[in-house]
């Protein structure tokens, strides 16, 4: 044992000669607090914490993930339903999203209550405001990567009231777009905010909080109850700190089992999908409701100005020392009032939601919708013609095809049946469940056989003579 | 709330078990999602090369007889979330019951290989083979490469392989 602590100790003075890693370990691990240690101090470390786990998250979803808007999906769904271990990482991922905004809000409104954002500490609370946007920015930018339903429809509308903002919107819009409408430059994009750009001026910017709070040190309790106590950093708060991340780990872990990150069918730019943001710009999405037209700008820019720049500048014009947020019932009272307003404005979308009939009818199919597609085992997508040289071959059909066929068919399944927007049908008859006869109950009842939409399901215009003649030059294809 | 004493600082035994505990909860978070992320990452590793792949010629009564034709053949390649088909090139040659199959990547150096009275040639470096896919000129190392055929009902089947190139022994390139 000694000469292991030694040899430890020897290994130590070599490193300590060329690095100092002593005193900095003992400026990090011996840093005085003021009071002693406290639960409600760990916030900080567990959004250090949560930041550092959704980096490392990020970066291995990204060893499956395609940014574009052809194969986004289906390497979502393929790290969800296949990969081992995707489901658990991906969901912490998600979860872990909405933990960040959580903490921040949790992180704030402490140091809020504790008045610690006064004097000496104004730019270390000036950062962590700009980080709340920061997280709110990488969970918009996020939202889209799934690229199915509910992100695309989210992101259209979040991309839209981003435009209606006046003078700079249209502009705004484009370049968040990329262009006009939402395409896979948008996707692009998006990604290379979420995974660059967003990542890069959040480390920054945490270094740069966690460097001024080192140097300006806690703040301590508001009152002076315990001011005969002193603990150091390590190991009280460490130990307190630690606990809390597990607990955070434990439950972010469970979530991502028990109730897996969703994920529906594939964005359908056509379709009616009915968007819901998720609860974080819920508030934001109510309040849009009571302010249409132009007066949208008021929840979209104006309050959202106000309420940044007011926490913005917070430390600078409340320049009282008095800290007891007892003492500060405005102070107290405001907060309170803008978290039971955030979390009211939540409550009320879901109840209007679910009481009218409508739109509880459509976001009940949505949600069925995507159980359905969410069970469904995984399709690998397929890249590059899995029949040869199809257009020689369907060139080579010289029968050809009879009126009904052209009339009924032939813009998906093209005039030689060599497939567009639908399968080709060369050589279809040699298939499974495609004999002739299978074929004209197809003609009769699509959705028995499989077979989705944009197939319609029967063909009521057709007549029984008309359908034996479409069946019969269609098992000559070859 | 317990009371806290200033002089709890030096207690060194209960300093060590805090520290002891938070080290155990940061190895056990680590591990966790240590061996996850491992997993994670190497599976494509682990997985099986993918089961033997057959991949259709055509039919066998479309072949002529005796001379050499080319065919279009789709191999499929599963690689994540996609099943990445594309089209490879092979001759086949029908002697009666005999069928020969050749893959058309020239074993010297990879040019696709083409067929000229009744004989392989590879244009770029002018190797030449028989009919019977025997080297006769050029640099090529090697005949041309065979590969397994089968025939199921009247359908010509081929299992697609890649081969090193540059050396005079078939090498299977997986």
């Amino acid at each position: 044992m000694a000469e292991k602590s030694s040899k430890g100790s020897m290994l130590m003075n070599w490193l300590d000669e060329r690095t100092g890693i002593r005193h900095a370990m003992d400026e990090a691990l011996n840093e005085p607090i003021p009071g002693g240690s406290r639960w409600a101090y760990v916030f900080g470390s567990l959004l250090l914490f949560l930041m550092i786990l959704q980096i490392v998250t990020g970066i291995v979803l990204t060893l499956y993930y395609a940014p574009t808007a052809d194969h986004a999906h289906a390497s979502v769904a393929y790290i969800q339903k296949v990969v081992p271990g995707g489901a658990l990482l991906r969901g912490i991922h998600h979860y872990g999203s909405s933990a960040m905004i959580i903490l921040a809000i949790a992180h704030l409104a402490q140091t809020f209550l504790y008045g610690a954002y006064k004097r000496k500490r104004e730019l270390v609370w000036g950062l962590g405001v700009v980080m709340l946007l920061i997280i709110f920015a990488f969970g918009f930018t996020g939202y889209l990567l799934a690229w199915d339903q509910a992100a695309y429809f989210g992101t259209k509308v979040g991309t839209a009231i981003a435009g209606e903002i006046p003078i700079i919107g249209s502009l705004q819009q484009k370049i968040m777009l990329g262009g006009t409408d939402l395409t896979t430059v948008t996707l692009s994009r998006f990604f290379t905010t979420h995974v660059f750009l967003l990542p890069l001026a959040l480390i920054a910017l945490a270094g740069l909080h966690v460097l001024l709070f080192r140097k300006a040190g806690p703040a301590g309790p508001y009152h002076d109850r315990d001011n005969h106590r002193v603990d150091r950093f390590y190991p009280k708060q460490i130990f307190k700190d630690s606990v809390a991340m597990l607990a955070l780990f434990v439950v972010l872990a469970y979530l991502a089992l028990k109730w897996p990150a969703e994920l529906g069918p594939v964005a359908d730019p056509t379709s009616d999908y009915l968007a819901r943001p998720p609860w974080y710009f819920m508030p934001l999405f109510q309040l849009l409701k009571y302010f249409p037209g132009k007066f949208a700008i008021i929840p979209t820019v104006v309050l959202p100005a106000i309420i940044f720049g007011v926490l913005f500048l917070l430390p600078f014009f409340d320049r009282k020392g008095e800290r007891n947020p007892f003492k500060r019932p405005l102070a107290t009272a405001l907060l309170i009032l803008m978290l039971a307003g955030a979390g009211g404005l939540i409550y009320l979308s879901k109840y209007q939601d679910r009481h009218n009939p409508e739109f509880a009818e459509k976001l009940k199919q949505q949600d069925e919708e995507m159980h359905a597609f969410f069970k469904a085992p995984f399709q690998p997508q397929q890249i590059g013609a899995k029949t040869v040289a199809v257009s020689a071959k369907a060139a080579s059909n010289d029968t050809v095809a009879p009126n009904a066929y052209m009339e009924s068919c032939a813009d998906c399944h093209g005039d030689k049946g060599e497939g567009a927007s639908a399968p080709e049908l060369l050589g279809v008859a040699a298939k499974p469940n495609r004999a002739h006869d299978d074929l004209i109950k197809i003609l009769d009842d699509a959705r028995a056989y499989g077979l989705k939409k944009p197939m319609p399901a029967n063909f009521p215009d057709l007549k029984d003579e008309d359908k034996k003649a479409i069946v019969e030059w269609m098992v000559k294809l070859k | 709330m317990s009371v806290h004493h200033a002089s709890e600082e030096n207690n060194s035994e209960r300093r060590t078990f805090l520290g002891v505990i938070s080290g155990l909860i940061a190895a056990g978070i680590s591990a966790v999602l240590g061996v996850t992320i491992g997993r994670f990452a190497i599976s494509p590793a682990l997985s099986s090369g993918g089961a033997e792949t057959w991949t259709d010629v055509g039919p066998l009564a479309e072949i002529p007889e005796g001379k050499p034709t080319k065919h279009n053949v789709i191999v499929s390649q599963n690689a994540g979330w996609g099943e990445f088909n594309s089209q490879k090139l092979v001759w086949v040659l029908k002697n009666g019951e005999k069928i020969t199959v050749f893959t058309a990547v020239c074993p010297h150096l990879g040019c696709t290989v083409n067929a000229k009275e009744e004989a392989f040639i590879c244009a770029c470096h002018n190797s030449k083979w028989d009919v019977a896919g025997n080297a006769v000129a050029g640099p090529t190392p090697r005949g041309l490469d065979v590969l397994e055929h089968k025939i199921e009902g009247d359908i010509l089947k081929v299992k697609y392989m890649d081969f090193k190139q540059g050396v005079s022994q078939k090498e299977v390139l997986s």
